[in-house]
């Protein structure tokens, strides 16, 4: 008798603890994550790239390793076609119906805005989103996942006006947040080097004309004009300059421009053109990590060529499970959050050691790169925005 | 023998937040948010064989009207942001029906096709006042000391309204109003012979018709919360179109209930946008050649006998 009474307090304390222990989204097998991303619509081949073959692909890999501190990570996706209302409720789904742990790795800052305090509200991590603009910077339950915007501006000001002395800089930029995060960036950086753009030209998204204000730019004689389109109208920017014989300007390309896509559209308009890469070539880099993520990707989805979006997604998850496995097998929200921030020098493998602190960037480098013979060649090391 | 299913219906929309998982409170307020816009063009196509496919574009009216009202005077009651968002939307229904007088059948739908794009293009343009496609984020609503920052919340507001443009659209269609709207749809000529005046009532009816879709649009901007010009794509308008023949050209309980099997469809679609058009063809096709009436009229032939 007396021997049951004493079990009495050791169950009431399994039950206390057992509402701390049971976290959303995680049970003893497995942890659940997810995000909402294009699949159809403007970003369709970087969002599915991304998550269903960069993020799925360490998750396969890892899972067929045991899994993180034995769980398996499982993913849901669903489809928001870049529209921000169907981000919101693919969201909410995510987090009220499926149950995730956290969001990882959704796509295009207006669906990544949409949802932002919505999951800082019900404390749901929002991991590495593959946008640049700094409206994710100081929440506790975000943590980047792209060199911001003011950063990259910073780099490529840095290298062209400190170090390959040009003074005369013009922009062309896409207008809406990610054309004017990096005009205004510009203008900032510049200005600490008492100087200012010397022409800038908008673009709406999506056009498929840009013959006028390259007219315009050309007229205004620069030494160097950014980029910052996205693949289709930056490609159509090179032809156009092609066109006009516009050679005596170097055209620069920023971070989210700088990929494979818009190289192939550009073809030979592309040769010379210079850039901020974020992302080590993923076909032909050295790294360890890159050839790894070559091999896993030859191995788990044999049909799909590697590319800077899956390795990005790669990359997220590869993050994440560094975050999980510091959480220890008691895996909560806050335990995750408080792990990222004590990342140190982690080794990918990809990228430069990672070290993430209180202002939850995880990345803050690019390098330089110059289009020779339809690739991307690395011109610099490692630069860095600290 | 009708009080006592409406009251069961009034007690289940209570009751649907205490009883539903949480998402599916959103999801509820997201298909009245439809029900509402279904109506607007159910009294427009439905009821006086108007085509339109630029409802989406209403529908933004309506939802920026609203979200700027809120923005620009913090604490602004939600009715009075709901108002505007209606008269707003009404405003531009007038502005379009008076020179779409003129035109019928194939040429209307194209011109309200194209007015669905000249609403996007317009508010991608005026970013001072919408943020472009930067997109626009909407304050909480509130209702004096009240804000309702929860979904549930939100529902009620939703089902409330809802609620009011469902009994004002059925006192509405038995009106002299609605007896000419219907009479238009039937013979333009006849209807014209027994005095109704067809300018006044097509004006009229594009008129109501974007106000409903205004009211929608406004509820639909603190329901989801952000706004940007992709939201409102001809696509949308097209679903619009689709819920009413799906529900049931000319009837009120049929639009509503042709917005609520095509916004949950479309939501157990989420993970596979790129079938959506498919299905949403196959369930127009299979409707009208099974169910021309849509689901009113089955309803209808099933309690006939």
């Amino acid at each position: 008798m007396r021997s049951r009474w004493a079990l009495l307090p050791v169950a009431l304390a399994v039950l206390a603890a057992a509402p701390a222990r049971a976290e959303q989204g995680v049970t003893d097998a497995e942890v659940v994550l997810g995000c909402s991303n294009s699949f159809s619509g403007p970003l369709a081949f970087s969002g599915e790239q991304a998550t269903k073959f960069g993020v799925d692909l360490y998750v396969r890999a890892v899972n067929d390793a045991g899994g993180v501190l034995g769980r398996k990570v499982r993913t849901v996706y669903y489809d928001d076609g870049y529209k921000p209302q169907e981000a919101v409720a693919n969201t909410k789904k995510l987090v009220e119906q499926d149950g995730v742990f956290a969001i990882i790795a959704p796509q295009g800052t207006p669906p990544v805005l949409a949802t932002l305090e919505y999951l800082e509200a019900n404390k749901v991590p929002l991991l590495f989103p593959f946008q640049g603009s700094p409206i994710t910077r100081a929440r506790r339950y975000v943590f980047g996942g792209m060199t911001l915007y003011d950063r990259q501006s910073r780099m490529m000001i840095e290298y062209l006006v400190g170090q390959r002395k040009y003074r005369k800089l013009a922009a062309l930029y896409q207008d809406d947040e990610y054309g004017k995060s990096f005009r205004a960036a510009f203008e900032k950086d510049l200005g600490r080097h008492g100087l200012k753009l010397v022409a800038a030209e908008s673009v709406k998204r999506g056009v498929t004309d840009v013959s006028a204000p390259i007219a315009k730019l050309h007229a205004a004689r620069p030494e160097v004009l950014f980029l910052v389109l996205t693949p289709g109208p930056g490609a159509q920017a090179l032809r156009e300059r092609q066109k006009i014989g516009w050679t005596e300007a170097v055209m620069v390309s920023s971070g989210p421009l700088t990929d494979e896509r818009y190289l192939a559209l550009a073809a030979d308009a592309a040769e010379g053109v210079e850039g901020l890469s974020l992302w080590p070539d993923p076909l032909a880099s050295d790294l360890p990590g890159v050839r790894l993520y070559r091999e896993r990707m030859k191995r788990y989805f044999p049909g799909n060529e590697p590319n800077r979006y899956s390795l990005s997604g790669y990359f997220a998850a590869m993050l994440f499970a560094e975050g999980a496995k510091r959480a220890g097998r008691s895996l909560t929200r806050e335990g995750l959050v408080v792990a990222l921030e004590g990342i140190r020098d982690f080794e990918s493998g990809i990228l430069p050691p990672v070290t993430i602190g209180r202002d939850h960037e995880t990345q803050k480098q690019g390098f330089w790169v110059r289009v020779e013979k339809r690739r991307f060649t690395p011109l610099t090391d490692w630069l860095k925005s600290e | 023998m009708r009080y006592p299913a409406v009251a069961i219906g009034a007690a289940g929309l209570v009751a649907w937040p205490w009883a539903a998982p949480p998402y599916f409170v959103f999801l509820a307020s997201l298909v009245v948010v439809n029900a509402i816009v279904a109506i607007g063009l159910n009294l427009l196509s439905g009821y006086t064989n108007q085509l339109s496919f630029g409802h989406a574009g209403f529908l933004a009216v309506g939802a920026y009207t609203a979200a700027i009202v809120a923005t620009r005077w913090p604490g602004v009651p939600v009715v009075v942001a709901l108002l505007a968002a209606a008269l707003g939307a009404a405003l531009v229904g007038l502005l379009l029906g008076v020179p779409c007088l003129r035109l019928e059948g194939l040429y209307l739908a194209m011109a309200t096709l194209a007015f669905g794009f000249v609403v996007v293009e317009a508010i991608v343009n005026l970013e001072w006042l919408t943020r472009g496609n930067d997109g626009l984020r909407v304050p909480t609503a509130r209702l004096g000391p009240w804000a309702l920052a929860t979904d549930t919340a939100r529902y009620y507001l939703a089902v409330l309204v809802g609620a009011a443009m469902v009994w004002a659209a059925l006192n509405l269609v038995r009106t002299r109003t609605g007896r000419a709207l219907l009479a238009i749809r039937e013979s333009e000529i006849a209807a014209q012979a027994s005095g109704v005046h067809l300018a006044k009532y097509k004006t009229l009816a594009f008129v109501i018709s974007a106000l409903y879709t205004g009211v929608a649009g406004g509820l639909f901007a603190f329901v989801v919360g952000f706004l940007s010009p992709d939201a409102f794509d001809v696509f949308l308008s097209v679903d619009f179109v689709a819920m009413i023949i799906v529900g049931g050209l000319g009837s009120v309980p049929g639009s509503v209930a042709g917005a609520a099997v095509l916004t949950v469809l479309n939501d157990s679609l989420a993970g596979f946008q790129n079938y959506r058009p498919l299905l949403f063809g196959a369930l127009l096709i299979a409707s009208m050649l099974f169910m021309p009436g849509g689901i009113a009229s089955a309803v209808r032939r099933l309690k006939g006998g």
